[in-house]
């Protein structure tokens, strides 16, 4: 591959006439945090790597546990930092406070405002609590009927189903089903007996249609008196 | 030298260099002079190549940045990154290396996926970001952007390495991509 040309396109901006002493300032913070990154380079430098060969998906995984890692770290840093500029915030104005006592009326009005206000919310924390136990105990009231009514409900079907199924089984019993054979004879004995009355009527070759007794008798046959 | 290593030199007083790396000649330069219009404290140095590995006959400072430049429109600079990509050191990924993918603005020219580049940043866990650099404001917000990356890079801005940065502008993009 022939020498790719390079352009150093270099035009340093005018110097923006700094103060030496914060241009010194400022070189020493930068040449401090380069120290550190090279520190920080140094320390990485002496951790062996490992030589055996580790698939793709295993090395990814390691990555993210590692910039886990990284994040939790900074997440610790950024709380203990918050908790110490907290402390010193507290010890510089109880310092200032201590020092002077007529200047300090803002600070004090701010302060009583805060306890009021602080105040305020617990009274109201306090009854929007009481409030809360007061609809537990409702919630808890209406859950006991609804189990109650729910097991009335219960019995009512169970006592339905009892009665049904006694109906059921009272049909089935043996003593209806005798009782039904004997209906059943005792019809098909009063239609042979018909039978018998109506041809002897025809038989006698007597006028039937005039008599109206008669003609009942003949005429009643045809109903079919087994189909009760 | 072949492989660019970060550790090679030392660094220089109040300097910072940064190296962009890409095909679009016009565009990088037009970056570069965006880049040092911007007001900064430490003395700015900017690099233009068109891919690596840089020839070794030139005398040149610590690099502390490297962006690559992506053209959307054209897969060659796509290529052509990839390629260099093979001659920089792994410790250079710790931060100091950036993507940059242009031409995002027109949709109809764009022959590489933005998905590509995406995970082409997302495997060497470095940030992209995305500017139409054909457009002047929005070159001068990236200059500004690329300005601050380097003085963090550098070690100019006390408390801020370029690690800590890395985790910054770690998207949730990028997250999820990670999930799927």
């Amino acid at each position: 591959m022939e020498p790719p040309p390079e352009e150093p396109a270099a035009a340093e901006p005018a110097d923006s006439g700094e103060d030496p002493m914060t241009l010194l300032l400022r070189l020493r913070a930068q040449t401090q945090q380069q120290l550190l990154e090279y520190k920080s380079l140094v320390d990485a430098n002496e951790e062996k790597t490992p030589e055996e060969i580790i698939p793709e998906k295993q090395i990814e995984t390691k990555i993210e546990d590692l910039e886990n890692e990284i994040e939790e770290v900074k997440i610790a840093f950024e709380m203990k930092k918050l908790a110490l500029d907290r402390m010193q915030l507290s010890t510089a104005l109880r310092k200032k406070l201590e020092k002077s006592n007529v200047q300090t009326s803002e600070l004090m009005d701010n302060m009583k405002h805060i306890l009021e206000l602080n105040r305020i919310i617990m009274k109201s924390q306090q009854e929007s609590w009481n409030l809360e136990n007061k609809l537990l105990d409702v919630k808890k009231k209406r859950f006991e009927l609804k189990r109650a009514s729910e097991s009335k409900f219960l019995e009512i079907q169970t006592e339905k189903n009892k009665q049904k199924d006694d109906l059921d089984s009272m049909e089935n019993s043996d003593k209806i089903k005798t009782l039904q054979q004997k209906l059943q004879t005792e019809i098909q004995i009063t239609t042979v007996i018909q039978h018998v009355f109506q041809n002897l009527i025809l038989g006698s070759k007597v006028n039937w249609a005039e008599d109206s007794a008669l003609k009942e008798t003949v005429l009643q046959l045809e109903k079919n008196l087994t189909m009760i | 030298m072949s492989v660019l290593r970060w550790q090679d030199q030392l660094p220089g007083l109040n300097a910072a260099t940064i190296l962009l790396v890409g095909t679009e000649d016009a565009l990088l330069q037009q970056l570069a002079d965006s880049m040092l219009k911007e007001d900064c404290a430490s003395n700015l140095k900017v690099h233009l190549a068109h891919s690596l590995p840089l020839p070794s006959s030139v005398n040149r400072p610590r690099i502390d940045l490297i962006v690559f430049v992506v053209n959307l429109h054209s897969k060659y600079s796509l290529q052509n990154v990839e390629e260099s990509l093979h001659h920089v050191d792994a410790t250079f990924f710790l931060g100091k290396v950036g993507f940059l993918a242009t031409g995002a603005g027109r949709e109809s020219h764009c022959s590489i996926h933005r998905n590509t580049v995406l995970k082409l940043a997302q495997a060497y866990r470095s940030p992209l970001l995305f500017c139409d650099l054909e457009v002047e404001s929005f070159r001068v917000t990236m200059a500004q952007r690329l300005v601050r990356m380097l003085q963090v890079c550098a070690g100019h801005v006390p408390g801020v390495s370029a690690l800590n940065l890395l985790s910054l502008m770690r998207s949730s993009e990028s997250l999820f991509l990670e999930d799927l």
